[in-house]
C-alpha cells in the first residue's frame, strides 16, 4: 500500500494549478539562470465523468497536491535545471526528461528514487536543445500512464517568439498533454496485483481532464472541464498566434483535429519538418510522440458572411477518444478554441 | 429522443442567409446496408440527395455509401441543407472547411438538427480534398457511414483550354481522378441506436475492433481491386490525381505498389514543395492529394494497411489497383 492517505484530484489537488494564466508565460533573459523546482510524487484518486474513481499518481507541487500533468517548466538554452523529486510513496519511482528527438538518450534522469527518498538532478542545457519535452517516470513502462508526466519547454536563448532559430513566430504558448486511461491498469497498481498484459483505454484526457459538455455537472469549471481549462483552451483575438506543444503520454496514437483554422505544423517527434505544412489534422503518435504546431487565429477562412469571433472544438479524430467508460460522447479529449 | 443525453436539438434560420451559388439538399438514411466479400453485411447510415429524389426525410430507407459527394468551386457561396425527421439527430460538419460557429455542424457548439431543416452556409477559400460527416455522437455516426467526399475545385484558369482540371489554382493538371476513402468496419458497432451511450453506460465506443477494411464503400479484401468506382483505369501518358481520405479512426498506411507519387496537397492546402514518396502514414481525417504519372503500362496494387491505434499491429488491409494501358 502507498504510504500516505489518498489525495483527491479534481478538487483541492488541482487548485494549485489554476493560479496564473494557464498558458506558459515567458519573457527573455540575457543571462542564464538556475531554474529550481521540487516535485512530490503523490497518489490519490480522480473521478471520471461516469463516476468511476481511478487511482492515479503525479509529480505534484506539494505533498498535499496531486497534479496531473505536473506543473510545466519553461526555461531557455544555457539555463541550469535543478530539479528535486521527493518520493512520498512507498514504491520506487524515477524522473526522466526524455530526449529531444525520437531515439535520443534522455536529457537527464534521477535514477531510482526509493520510497520515501529524494533525488536532485542538475542539468545545464546546451545550445541546440530548444524544443518540447516530456518528463515522466520510466521505472516501469506503465508509470507514465498513471499520471507521472509533465511538459518542459526549452526556448532558444534570447528568444520570446520562436521555438527554434528561424521558426515561424508566435505570441503565446501552451502544452496539450494527452493521456489514455485503462482503469484495469490503475487498479492493478493500486492493489499490487499482476499488471495486465494488454490495455483497452476507457478514458481520454487532455492536460489531465476530459471535456464536460453543456448540461454536464462541472461544465464551464476550468478546474474540471477540459473545454475551459485555461491550460488547454486556446482563446485569442485575430493574430494571437499560439504555439501548442503537444505531448502524447498515453497508450494510443491520436489524430489531433482543430476547427476554424489550419495549424502550421513545425515539428514531429522533436525534428523540425523540412517545410511548414498547414494541416487541420495531425497525428500525435504514442510511445511518447510529440508535435509542435501554431494555431494562427486567422479569421475562419470559409465563413460567409465573414466572422472574427466564435467557439470551436479541438478534438481528437480517432473518435473512440471522445468517449468515457465506453459511451458518453463529448466526455473525452477535447478542448475549446475561442475567437474573442 | 428522450433516450438521448447531451444533445442540443434545434433547426434555426441560418444567420446572414443569402442566395447561394450552389445548393445541396441532404436527407438521411438509417437503414442502408453494405455487403462484404464474405457474404455478410452490416447496417449503414448516411446522407441522401433529396434533389436527386433519393430517400425521405423520415430516414427509414437506404442510400449510397459513401454518401453523395459535394463538389464545389472555390469562392462559391454554398448551401448544404440538412433535413432530419423528429426521430433522430444529425449534423453535417464539412471537415477541413472553416466556417462560422453556426455553420460548423458540431452539435454542442451549435445544434443537432432534428425535426426540420438547417442550411449550412459557407464559402470555400481553398481548393482541395475534404470530406463531410455527421458530428452527432460522432464515434458511432461516422463509423456507421455518415460521410461523403467533399471536393473544392479551383476557379477555372482563363488561360487553360476548356475542360482543364487542376488540383488547385496554378496546381498540377490531371486527367483521371480517384477518391479513395479508406475506412474500417467493426460489425459489433453496427447494431446500436443513434443515441447509444450518450446517457452513460458502456456500449463499447472506446473499443473499435474492425473486421472489414474498405475503400469508398467497397470491400478492400477483393472487390475494390476491380470495382469501377475505386480501381483506376488510365492510359499511358495520362495523369492521375488520387485523393486519399483517411476515413477511419485507426492509423493507416497507404502504399502505392512501387509507384512514386507526388503529394501536392494535404488537408485542402497545397504543400510548399512537392513531397515524393511511395507510401504515406495517415491518421483519422487526414487527406493527401497524390499526382501519379506512370511511365510504363502495367498494373499496380495500392494497399492500405490499418494499424491498431495502441499496438500498431496491422489489423487488416484494403487493396485496389491502378491499371495503365
Ligand atoms: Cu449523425
Ligand atoms: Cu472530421
Amino acid at each position: 500500500m502507498e504510504r500516505r492517505g489518498f489525495l483527491k484530484a479534481g478538487t483541492a489537488g488541482f487548485a494549485s494549478l489554476m493560479t496564473g494564466t494557464g498558458l506558459l508565460s515567458w519573457s527573455t533573459r540575457s543571462e542564464a539562470a538556475t531554474i529550481s523546482k521540487t516535485f512530490y510524487i503523490t497518489a490519490g484518486t480522480q473521478t471520471m465523468p461516469d463516476g468511476v474513481s481511478i487511482y492515479v499518481k503525479g509529480f505534484s507541487d506539494s505533498s498535499a497536491d496531486l497534479n496531473i500533468p505536473a506543473t510545466p517548466i519553461i526555461c531557455q538554452e544555457g539555463d541550469t535545471l535543478e530539479i528535486t523529486v521527493i518520493n512520498r510513496l512507498a514504491v520506487t519511482h524515477n524522473f526522466v526528461i526524455g530526449g529531444l528527438k525520437a531515439g535520443d538518450a534522455p536529457l537527464a534522469s534521477t535514477g531510482d528514487i526509493a520510497g520515501g527518498g529524494s533525488k536532485t538532478i542538475t542539468y545545464t542545457i546546451p545550445t541546440g536543445k530548444a524544443g518540447s519535452y516530456l518528463f515522466y517516470d520510466n521505472k516501469t513502462n506503465y508509470n507514465v500512464f498513471l499520471g507521472l508526466h509533465g511538459g518542459l519547454a526549452i526556448m532558444p536563448a534570447g528568444k520570446t517568439n520562436q521555438m527554434y532559430s528561424g521558426s515561424p513566430t508566435f505570441k503565446k504558448q501552451t502544452f496539450w498533454i494527452f493521456n489514455d486511461i485503462d482503469p484495469a491498469l490503475n487498479k492493478a497498481v493500486q492493489d499490487g496485483t499482476a499488471i495486465p498484459t494488454s490495455f483497452t483505454p476507457r478514458y481520454f484526457t487532455i492536460n489531465g481532464l476530459t471535456s464536460l459538455p453543456p448540461g454536464a455537472p462541472g461544465h464551464g469549471d476550468p478546474t474540471r472541464d477540459a473545454l475551459f481549462d485555461t491550460r488547454s483552451q486556446l482563446a485569442g483575438y485575430l493574430g494571437d498566434r499560439t504555439l501548442v506543444r503537444m505531448l502524447n503520454a498515453g497508450m494510443c496514437t491520436h489524430s489531433m483535429h482543430v476547427h476554424a483554422n489550419h495549424m502550421e505544423w513545425l515539428t514531429d517527434r522533436g525534428s523540425v519538418r523540412p517545410q511548414v505544412w498547414k494541416k487541420d489534422t495531425i497525428q500525435v503518435r504514442n510511445k511518447l510522440g510529440k508535435i509542435d504546431a501554431i494555431y494562427p487565429f486567422e479569421a475562419p477562412p470559409d465563413a460567409y458572411p465573414p466572422v472574427t469571433t466564435g467557439h470551436f472544438p479541438m478534438h481528437l479524430h480517432d473518435e473512440m477518444s471522445q468517449t468515457a467508460g465506453g459511451g458518453m460522447y463529448q466526455f473525452g479529449a477535447m478542448t475549446e478554441i475561442v475567437f474573442k | 429522443m428522450s433516450d438521448a443525453c447531451y444533445v442540443y436539438p434545434d433547426a434555426p434560420a441560418t444567420p446572414g442567409r443569402v442566395t447561394p451559388d450552389v445548393l445541396f439538399r441532404r436527407g438521411i438514411y438509417m437503414n442502408g446496408s453494405m455487403s462484404f466479400d464474405d457474404g455478410k453485411s452490416v447496417t449503414i447510415w448516411g446522407f441522401t440527395d433529396l434533389a436527386a429524389g433519393q430517400g425521405q426525410d423520415d430516414g427509414m430507407g437506404g442510400g449510397s455509401f459513401p454518401s453523395p459527394a459535394i463538389r464545389v468551386t472555390e469562392g462559391q457561396i454554398v448551401h448544404t441543407e440538412l433535413t432530419v425527421g423528429m426521430m433522430w439527430m444529425h449534423t453535417i460538419h464539412h471537415h477541413g472547411i472553416e466556417p462560422s460557429e453556426e455553420n460548423d455542424g458540431v452539435g454542442h457548439f451549435s445544434w443537432d438538427v432534428t425535426n426540420g431543416t438547417y442550411t449550412y452556409q459557407w464559402r470555400p477559400s481553398s481548393a482541395g480534398t475534404y470530406f463531410y460527416h455527421c458530428h452527432t455522437n460522432t464515434p458511432l455516426h461516422a463509423e456507421m457511414g455518415m460521410y461523403g467526399g467533399l471536393i473544392v475545385d479551383p476557379k477555372p484558369d482563363p488561360n487553360d483550354p476548356a475542360g482543364t482540371r487542376r488540383a488547385f489554382a496554378n496546381g498540377p493538371i490531371y486527367d483521371v481522378e480517384a477518391i479513395w476513402a479508406a475506412d474500417e468496419i467493426d460489425p459489433a458497432w453496427h447494431n446500436l441506436p443513434w443515441y447509444a451511450g450518450t446517457c452513460g453506460g458502456d456500449v463499447g465506443l472506446n473499443n473499435l475492433n474492425p473486421k472489414y477494411f474498405i475503400i469508398s464503400g467497397v470491400d478492400g479484401a477483393s472487390s475494390a481491386l476491380t470495382h469501377p468506382g475505386v480501381a483506376v483505369d488510365m492510359t499511358l501518358g495520362q495523369t492521375l490525381l488520387a485523393r486519399y481520405i483517411c476515413a477511419g479512426f485507426h492509423p493507416q498506411k497507404i502504399d502505392f505498389g512501387g509507384l512514386t507519387v507526388d503529394v501536392v496537397a494535404s488537408d485542402g492546402r497545397p504543400l510548399p514543395a512537392v513531397w515524393q514518396t511511395q507510401a504515406i502514414e495517415a491518421h483519422s481525417a487526414e487527406r493527401y492529394d497524390c499526382i501519379i504519372k506512370p511511365t510504363t503500362t502495367g498494373t499496380w496494387t495500392v494497399t492500405v494497411q490499418f494499424l491498431h491505434w495502441r499496438t500498431g499491429a496491422v489489423m487488416g488491409t484494403a487493396r485496389t489497383r491502378i491499371n495503365v494501358t
